[in-house]
């Protein structure tokens, strides 16, 4: 067989070529978005996925959708104006979250004995759904940007808080309130950690009293729609291919 | 020739592959915490921990052991290293082996950061509670930031027992008693694969039809708006409604469960309250100092005062946790560990009671394989070649005395 003959004799062969193709992809797609996406959450969200005494009203409602926003818009520009295919974020998130579950369970749990409890990673998959839709039903990455990144960083909280919530009741321990997650990250010795790095409830939006997280998803949503953007471009930049010679599309 | 050439590089392909293997499988446990490498003046001129006592060697899991003393914060503090103005007592130790159950300073609990002053000494205690099973190696050790972790003495205690008996119970505000270590598992759990479902679901839709090939084609062939139906659509925005649907609802289900929540709590802890120490009736000038690299020997003249009234001699000179004792002076009764302590290390060349009044200039030596084994010989190499440590004085009746010292260090090479 030379070069220039087809693989396949019959339409029966080449649909079953195309879809052997399919998952080949899907199957590279999903382990590269978990290896790079994770490294990259891992670096840029860090702690405030990592530990319950983290996962407060204001910095990490605005930096985990912030800087988790990235994968899914580079991943979505490449799916959707290549293939038309709206699960971009989703197929991000879920591939981070499961290099995420495997981490906490194998390494924190398994290897250094962190209760999951504590160290469990937050649920992005929400945000990741409406972002999908919009793109679907707008067809625009203006759209998709404002509409479905300001969800992303709206739905955060919520989506999270009846996974923390109950971590966030509070104690009284030897004569000082802290909720059970505070008491986590006390009990819990990381000598690596000492509690000053934690950045927690610091800023100035003191005038908006308890109900400081509703702002700060806002805030994030805002942000999350300029890093939408810059995402959305370096994904379709790195999906062209003007490397190929016979396709300088 | 050639063929040679390929079987040694095929060999060492193999052999590479070999060893990188072997390197996997060999994972001992890290029982230490790299405290003789961290710089020798860091140790010798920050925080000086003293009259420690490990409450136990050995203690069975869920089972308690504390870790009290004293540290004194060197008012020398070093250029180099920010000042302890927010500073966290830890612990150190590998892992969550044993849990924090409390931790104070100057009989505060200290659960945050804190602030410490220059030249004020502390009185400190750590009680652990075992959770796995081992030998390890417990530190004292004070978090500094712009400094690093500052490590202080460790010693062995063997955790005996099972962790999966461990238990940490803890009565909410709210009237509950959880046990932390499994509190809400099932519950995160719940929420993690069902969210995880209804997003494998969402991709389910779209993969159970041909992707790739066949829509690249039609997209190439300007067919794009042929690819998601009208279908498509209502199952999108269905997707888009339950799932904001169910944020709302559960957030609305959770708060009813869980009507008393707070914040995390969070805020430096000022005004730590520092021994009383009594005014010290000796003092001490350093009028040189040497180390004798060849003798791992560290050589003091000391020109000291007694201004008290009672006789007093040189029993202990600690630095950087390791302490020489005068054996004639001074035995230790605290089961200190054996590596950090040289029990007939410090020797003087006349340690006769010096009486109220008097002065004498004394030769000083503190001399131990500890210098190379915990690297403080290395201080000759740091930026800033100055020693500091702790001089404790006593008198007939056991009355103890403590004065810091700091000054330049000499190296001798031969």
């Amino acid at each position: 067989m030379s070069a220039s003959q087809s693989a396949v004799r019959s339409r029966a062969e080449a649909v079953q070529a195309s879809r052997t193709f399919d998952w080949m992809i899907l199957f590279v797609v999903f382990t590269a978005i978990l290896g790079g996406y994770h490294i990259h959450y891992m670096l840029t969200g860090g702690d405030w996925d990592f530990w319950t005494d983290w996962k407060d009203r204001r910095l990490w409602v605005t930096v985990a959708p912030i800087v988790a926003i990235t994968f899914p818009a580079a991943a979505q520009a490449c799916l959707w104006y290549r293939y038309r295919l709206p699960f971009g974020a989703v197929v991000s998130v879920l591939a981070l979250m499961l290099g995420e579950w495997i981490n906490r369970y194998m390494n924190f749990w398994g290897w250094t004995y962190f209760p999951v409890n504590f160290c469990f990673p937050s649920n992005l998959i929400p945000g990741a759904i409406v972002l999908d839709v919009v793109l679907m039903l707008s067809s625009s990455v203006t759209l998709t940007a404002v509409v479905g990144g300001l969800g992303f960083g709206l739905l955060f909280y919520p989506g999270n808080w009846p996974i923390i919530a109950p971590l966030h009741v509070p104690v009284e321990y030897n004569g000082m309130m802290m909720t059970l997650a505070d008491l986590q990250g006390y009990h819990y010795v990381r000598t690596g950690t000492p509690e000053y790095i934690r950045m927690v409830e610091k800023g100035t939006l003191r005038t908006f009293g308890k109900d400081v997280a509703p702002v700060s998803a806002f805030f994030s949503g805002f942000v999350s729609i300029i890093i939408y953007f810059l995402w959305h471009f370096f994904g379709k930049w790195f999906s062209k291919t003007d490397f190929i010679a016979d396709d300088a599309s | 020739m050639k063929i040679i050439k390929d079987k040694v590089a095929k060999l060492s392909f193999v052999a590479l592959l070999m060893s990188l293997t072997a390197a996997m499988f060999y994972t001992p446990t890290a029982s230490a915490h790299g405290e003789k490498s961290q710089a020798a003046f860091m140790r010798m001129r920050t925080i000086h921990w003293f009259d420690l006592n490990w409450s136990k060697d050995s203690v069975a899991v869920n089972d308690t052991m504390t870790i009290s003393g004293k540290f004194h914060v060197f008012a020398g503090w070093p250029e180099t290293v920010d000042k302890p103005e927010v500073s966290f007592l830890n612990i150190g130790i590998p892992g969550p082996v044993f849990i924090r159950a409390g931790s104070w300073i100057g009989g505060q609990l200290v659960p945050r950061s804190v602030t410490l002053e220059l030249g004020e000494t502390y009185e400190f205690k750590v009680l652990l509670k075992a959770r796995r099973p081992g030998d390890w190696h417990v530190h004292t050790m004070m978090n500094v930031q712009g400094g690093g972790p500052i490590i202080g003495p460790g010693k062995w205690v063997t955790v005996t027992g099972s962790m999966g008996t461990f238990v940490n119970n803890i009565t909410t505000l709210t009237g509950e008693t959880i046990n932390l270590e499994t509190y809400n598992l099932s519950n995160i759990y719940f929420w993690h694969a069902f969210w995880y479902a209804l997003g494998l679901a969402w991709l389910a839709f779209w993969i159970k039809r041909p992707l790739f090939v066949p829509r690249h084609i039609a997209i190439s062939s300007g067919k794009a708006d042929t690819l998601i139906s009208a279908t498509d659509k209502k199952v999108g925005l269905g997707f888009a409604v339950a799932t904001m649907a169910i944020v709302a609802a559960s957030m609305g289900t959770t708060n009813e469960k869980y009507p008393v929540t707070t914040p995390l709590q969070a805020g430096l802890l000022r005004g730590m309250k520092p021994i009383e120490m009594p005014e010290a009736t000796v003092s001490v000038k350093v009028d040189d100092a040497s180390y004798r690299v060849p003798g791992r020997a560290m050589q003091m003249t000391l020109t000291v005062t007694n201004n008290g009234d009672s006789a007093i001699r040189l029993g202990e000179f600690n630095t950087a946790g390791v302490r020489f004792l005068d054996p004639a002076v001074l035995q230790d009764e605290t089961a200190y560990p054996d590596d950090l302590l040289a029990e007939e290390g410090l020797t003087v060349n006349d340690n006769s009671p010096l009486a109220p009044g008097e002065t004498r200039t004394i030769e000083v030596t503190a001399s131990d394989a500890a210098w190379e084994v915990y690297r403080l010989a290395d201080l000759i190499y740091d930026p800033d070649s100055r020693f500091a440590g702790l001089l404790f004085f006593f008198d007939a009746e056991g009355n103890r005395q403590m004065v810091m010292v700091d000054a330049p260090l000499i190296p001798s090479f031969i």
